[in-house]
């Protein structure tokens, strides 16, 4: 509540007059924090009055949160930052770029759609020097540089996004007092999970919320269910191949994995409202279930952004709480995560961009939004006391964690794939469809596009 | 500086440009090219008259030209190339289309909101304007039966979501099923049906300007033409269906072919109630799915919506042609 | 003499109950999604708006805590009222109200009556009344107290919270001014420009005239989205790129064809001698025009301007793709679209008072203006 108080009052004075300085959500100084590193970072950079436009997908609280990370960027150099979010920032950013106008900076949230501006020569490179300081100082710090390194205009690959802020998901959430009245305990393994499913059912209760609902991306949380059965059902090799096509997408592997997502929204009784209603649920309105009394139903699928759609003043620990989604004891793969995140890309290069990426690369930059909400980092040097709950910190553990880390095969996937037919697709599996039609289609949608 | 006044000075700039335009180029034409005194007075006064019409019709044929006219030739021209626009395909980009299905569907939907829209919209709308004609109140209803018409697709869209919605607690029509002992559906997700569910949306919203106009018309037509029929016997649904329909035939046409062309452009119902999903595509909104990403695709499609509406086209300016003779 | 439904009392009285349903079927939506727009989102997906003046039975929790609990006789009490929990104090703002029954567990919030003494899981009794008031008996103390449910008939409640966070979300004013911005000129210009135009195809005589009417009437079918790529790049390659100049000229191209066949077929109906006898007098096309066709042409300016108004006011495909993203420039329904809808998406209140702030200009103007536009569309489409 504090937090957005102060956003408020910074957006106020930001509009009110661009020079004054915003006020800080953390007063410089307070324990815990790398105050070091701001403090050599404003010493080093001066923009005094120069511009700053960053365009990104987040808005309401999360372009709040953001707007709060930027004073801080905007107090050590004299930047004049503006952010301006938006929900549909994958058209409009295309649309920026054809008419000229892109921002400084943009925050994709898919690495598929920069590869595109990339490839179209609308991304300013970040230099070699930034993708070593990603290897030595990000968790697997090469797997984030290679996920942010796209083909440019020649077909030269070159490191163009800088991941900032990431999400796990592979998270299950539920209401421990619900689970503790109804004597179930977290489950170990995905068997358990199934047989937890059908436990729950035959007490009488629905066990999933599942929610595929989200204006024209509907659809998209099935196939955060069906990357998550893939890194459950097979190698991380054959994920790898799926994303690039190299492994089709009807092939029995695939298959195998949407049918495992099937066995959770299409077994009767399984999914709140059955399949249908999965189906159009607003991905935002489903977790509501888990809050109700009675509970209609006791366990939801989410990645860690999740919690900001739960009901006004849900507490952590006693409302709700996660676990991790569990690995197959049978396949004997690990503990693979399935995780998003999203990167920062120059769109239009000026200094002050440049520093703001040099920003990021200080742990202060990381920590006042860790001490905010709904922030994950890779940061090896950030402190980690200053999450905000310990929900965050235990997910910041699930990711460290993680034997396998796997990024979100539909946001590598080609746009018309992995933000269109994947989607659809996993509609019509949901709703009447079989998974190999269903697979089916989607390849020739993939094949039509070459 | 304060945004309303830069607000102000820029409705100023835009509005006062254009008054200027025609102000100043008409003086311009009179006073200094061709004035209309000294020796040549009849002459120039000709003259200026020979240039004027294309002095008031220039801005007008410009803004046609390049927003209309240019895009219809350039959009066909991209939709001969790939997605990146640098390789020419001829007419690949159909081919592709018409094999495939999800693109058949929506021709097919396109054709039933054609066909089903414009005719429900106009028989509504000739309904209330005949019920309301004589009705104390029917001013009142009618303009709340035109209220609609004032909400945008987005807004209509979203309460129709509460109209529709599967859960009975929320969606008036499941919540009636849920008392009557059926049991709840997601009108959205019955195959075929859903089409109407959202057709009748736009029904919704369009029956208001059918009847505005509709009853205009009803009133237009001479009193003589009714007494004489009702003298002669005829009941009221004779005198409905024999006099006045055949008496304003023409509006009705009107109204229908408006309500076609719009038809053919509105995309927002769809994508905002189903994304096109469940067999529900139309062709704007399947072009939605390919814009911005593969701007051949897109065109090609913008194109086929064209080859649609080309019949109501040449029909109107046929009419058009008539009318003039 | 009279038609349909004068002739009997029977038969007005089926044309009034007909009308009334029609009316009621076209308000039904509106009016649910107006009471909608007052009432909170835990509301709204717990009971149908059709209920909203009525009091419901709703379920309720409250957590008791533990350390209030005090001995008695070697058994530890804990007393106290469910309505006194704060978090509830939104539902039960004078911590009073009736319950019907309770219970200890989620799945069943009534599993006993009010006043029945019931086991704990954790061992002990508990006891709830119907005023609220419980007594809970355990042996030894609790570390954690126990959970109490219960059903309890609430009030109907209604809020102007989501008025509140619509109307004075951050930079909505903002967006206000840029939607005046862009809605009155790419109003205005088009009218001007088709005016002068429809004057020229009416009544001056020029070669090519009859082609160009069947021009703009063979335009009038273009579906817009065809022209939103072409006219992006061209924009840009022009150095308008994104601004309020392209988006007035975007709107202004796509409004034209319909303001020149209306204008046109207005000024055609309009008598010929006051034209001609005003040219006897010696006065110039130009006077002409500004003195006697823009008055008498008003119901049919009106009309178009109607329409023109209400298009682009609720316009988001064209402000999207015409106007850059920033807040400098969003109009009101980008802003409610892409800001408000995107993080409050499941948001039903929200939503429905978001649609209702966006259609209340449109209605003002169209309930002002209803007049004209009758008279001024007449003139377009009767013969």
């Amino acid at each position: 509540m504090k937090s957005r108080l102060y956003a408020g009052v910074a957006t106020l004075a930001l509009m009110a007059s661009a020079a004054h300085a915003q006020d800080l959500i953390i007063e410089p100084g307070t324990e815990g924090f790398n105050w070091d590193s701001f403090e050599a970072f404003a010493a080093e950079h001066d923009f005094t009055g120069e511009a700053l436009t960053i365009t990104g997908p987040w808005t309401g609280a999360d372009g709040q949160m953001v707007n709060n990370m930027l004073a801080f960027f905007a107090e050590a150099t004299g930047a004049d930052v503006r952010y301006s979010g938006s929900d549909s920032f994958e058209q409009d950013i295309v649309i920026a770029i054809q008419a000229n106008s892109a921002p400084n900076l943009a925050v994709f949230p898919q690495p598929g759609l920069a590869a595109d501006m990339a490839a179209r020569g609308a991304l300013a490179p970040l230099g070699q020097e930034t993708a070593d300081w990603m290897v030595e100082n990000y968790a697997a710090g090469q797997s984030w540089v290679d996920l942010g390194s796209f083909e440019n205009a020649d077909d030269e690959a070159e490191m163009f996004g800088f991941f900032y802020k990431v999400d796990v998901k592979s998270l299950v959430w539920y209401s421990p007092e619900q689970f503790d009245e109804m004597g179930y305990d977290i489950p170990e393994t995905l068997e358990d999970l199934k047989a937890l499913s059908a436990q729950i059912v035959e007490d009488g209760g629905t066990p999933w919320c599942i929610g595929l609902g989200s204006g024209a991306a509907t659809g998209w949380p099935a196939t955060d269910w069906v990357e998550d059965m893939m890194l459950r059902l097979h190698a991380p090799e054959v994920y790898d191949q799926w994303v690039t096509n190299e492994l089709p997408f009807n092939s029995p592997e695939v298959i195998e994995a949407i049918e495992a997502y099937g066995e959770f929204v299409r077994t009767d009784g399984w999914a709140q409202g059955g399949p249908e209603a999965a189906a159009t649920t607003d991905f935002r309105d489903s977790p509501a279930g888990l809050f109700q009394i009675p509970p209609s139903c006791y366990m939801h699928k989410q990645a860690s952004f999740i919690p900001t759609f739960f009901p006004d003043g849900s507490e952590f620990g006693a409302d709700y709480d996660f676990f991790y989604f569990p690995s197959s004891s049978e396949a004997d793969l690990g503990d693979p995560v399935l995780g998003a995140g999203t990167l920062f890309a120059i769109t239009s290069d000026s200094p002050a961009a440049r520093g703001l990426i040099e920003f990021f690369k200080t742990p202060i930059a990381h920590e006042v939004w860790m001490a905010q909400s709904g922030f994950l980092t890779p940061h090896s040097g950030v402190n980690l006391d200053v999450f905000s709950s310990d929900a965050l910190r235990a997910m910041n553990e699930i990711l460290l964690a993680a034997t396998t880390f796997r990024f979100d095969a539909s946001d590598l996937m080609p746009g018309e794939i992995g933000a269109g037919a994947f989607w659809t697709g996993m509609v019509d599996y949901t709703t009447q469809g079989n998974a190999e039609s269903v697979a089916n289609m989607i390849q020739e949608r993939w094949d039509a596009m070459r | 500086m304060s945004p309303v006044f830069q607000g102000i000075l820029t409705i100023i700039i835009g509005v006062g440009g254009c008054v200027g335009y025609f102000y100043f180029s008409n003086m311009l034409l009179d006073k200094v090219i061709f004035p209309a005194r000294g020796p040549n007075t009849g002459r120039n006064i000709n003259r200026a008259n020979q240039v004027r019409p294309w002095l008031f019709l220039f801005p007008a044929m410009f803004a046609l030209g390049l927003y209309l006219a240019y895009p219809v030739v350039g959009s066909f021209w991209r939709s001969l190339f790939d997605r990146s626009g640098a390789n020419f395909i001829g007419l690949g980009n159909y081919v592709d289309l018409f094999s495939e299905g999800t693109f058949r569907t929506a021709v097919m939907n396109n054709l039933l909101w054609v066909l089903f829209v414009p005719a429900m919209a106009t028989f509504l709308g000739l309904l209330v304007a005949q019920l309301t004609d004589r009705l104390s109140w029917g001013n009142i209803a009618k303009s709340l039966i035109f209220m609609p018409m004032a909400i945008s697709f987005v807004g209509a869209s979203l309460i129709w979501k509460f109209v529709y919605s599967a859960n009975p607690d929320i969606g008036i029509i499941n919540s009636i099923r849920d008392a009557m002992g059926l049991a709840v559906l997601d009108p959205l997700q019955v195959r075929f049906w859903n089409n109407f569910f959202l057709m009748f949306i736009l029904v919704w919203i369009q029956t208001g300007f059918a009847m505005v106009i509709l009853s205009a018309a009803l009133r237009g037509i001479p009193e003589e033409t009714i007494e004489a029929a009702i003298i002669d016997g005829a009941n009221a649904f004779q005198v409905f269906f024999k006099i006045k329909v055949p008496q304003i035939m023409g509006t009705i046409v009107v109204v229908w072919t408006t309500i076609t062309i719009l038809v053919l452009k509105v995309f927002d119902i769809v994508y905002t109630m189903t994304g096109g999903n469940f067999g529900t595509h139309i062709l704007p909104s399947y072009m939605m799915t390919y814009m911005f990403r593969d701007d051949g695709r897109a065109t090609a499609v913008a194109f086929v919506i064209m080859l649609l509406v080309l019949p109501v086209m040449i029909w109107n300016i046929r009419q058009a042609r008539n009318e003039m003779r | 003499m009279d038609n349909i439904a004068g002739q009997n009392q029977g038969s007005k009285l089926a044309v009034n109950i007909t009308v009334i349903i029609l009316v009621l079927l076209w308000l039904l939506p509106t009016i649910g999604l107006f009471v909608s727009s007052f009432r909170d989102r835990d509301q709204i997906s717990n009971s149908g708006w059709w209920q909203a003046p009525l009091a419901v039975d709703l379920n309720f929790r409250t957590r008791v805590a533990a350390d209030g609990a005090r001995e008695e006789n070697g058994t530890f009490v804990l007393e106290g009222n469910v309505f006194a929990d704060p978090a509830l104090a939104s539902n039960f703002p004078d911590a009073t109200g009736t319950i019907a029954a309770y219970g200890t567990r989620a799945v069943a919030p009534g599993e006993f009556a009010a006043g029945e003494v019931s086991e704990l899981r954790a061992g002990g009794t508990v006891v709830v009344n119907s005023d609220g008031s419980y007594r809970i008996e355990t042996a030894e103390a609790l570390d954690r107290g126990p959970t109490l449910y219960f059903e309890a008939r609430t009030p109907p409640k209604f809020t102007l919270a989501n008025y509140r966070t619509v109307l004075f979300a951050d930079g909505m004013d903002r967006a206000f001014i840029n939607t005046l911005t862009v809605t009155i000129p790419a109003t205005i210009i088009p009218i001007l420009i088709a005016a002068f135009a429809a004057y020229a195809l009416a009544w001056m005589d020029f070669p090519g005239r009859g082609l160009l009417i069947a021009a703009v009437v063979g335009l009038l079918v273009v579906p817009l989205q065809l022209a939103l790529v072409p006219l992006l790049s061209l924009h840009t390659n022009i150095g308008i790129g994104q601004s309020f100049l392209g988006i007035w000229l975007a709107h202004t191209g796509f409004g034209l064809p319909l303001a020149v066949y209306l204008l046109r077929n207005y000024m055609v109906g309009l008598p010929r001698d006051i034209i001609e006898s005003a040219k006897v007098d010696g006065a110039t096309d130009f006077q002409i025009f500004v003195r006697i066709i823009l008055p008498l042409s008003f119901p049919a300016l009106a009309s178009f301007a109607i329409f023109q108004f209400l298009w682009t006011w609720n316009d988001l495909l064209v402000a999207k793709v015409f106007l850059p993203s920033g807040a400098e420039s969003q109009v009101m329904t980008v802003k409610i679209a892409d800001d408000l809808l995107g993080s409050r998406g499941g948001d039903w209140g929200i939503l429905a008072t978001a649609a209702f702030v966006s259609i209340a200009v449109p209605l003002v103007v169209f309930f002002t203006m209803q007049r004209y536009l009758v008279r001024g569309l007449l003139a377009g489409s009767v013969k």
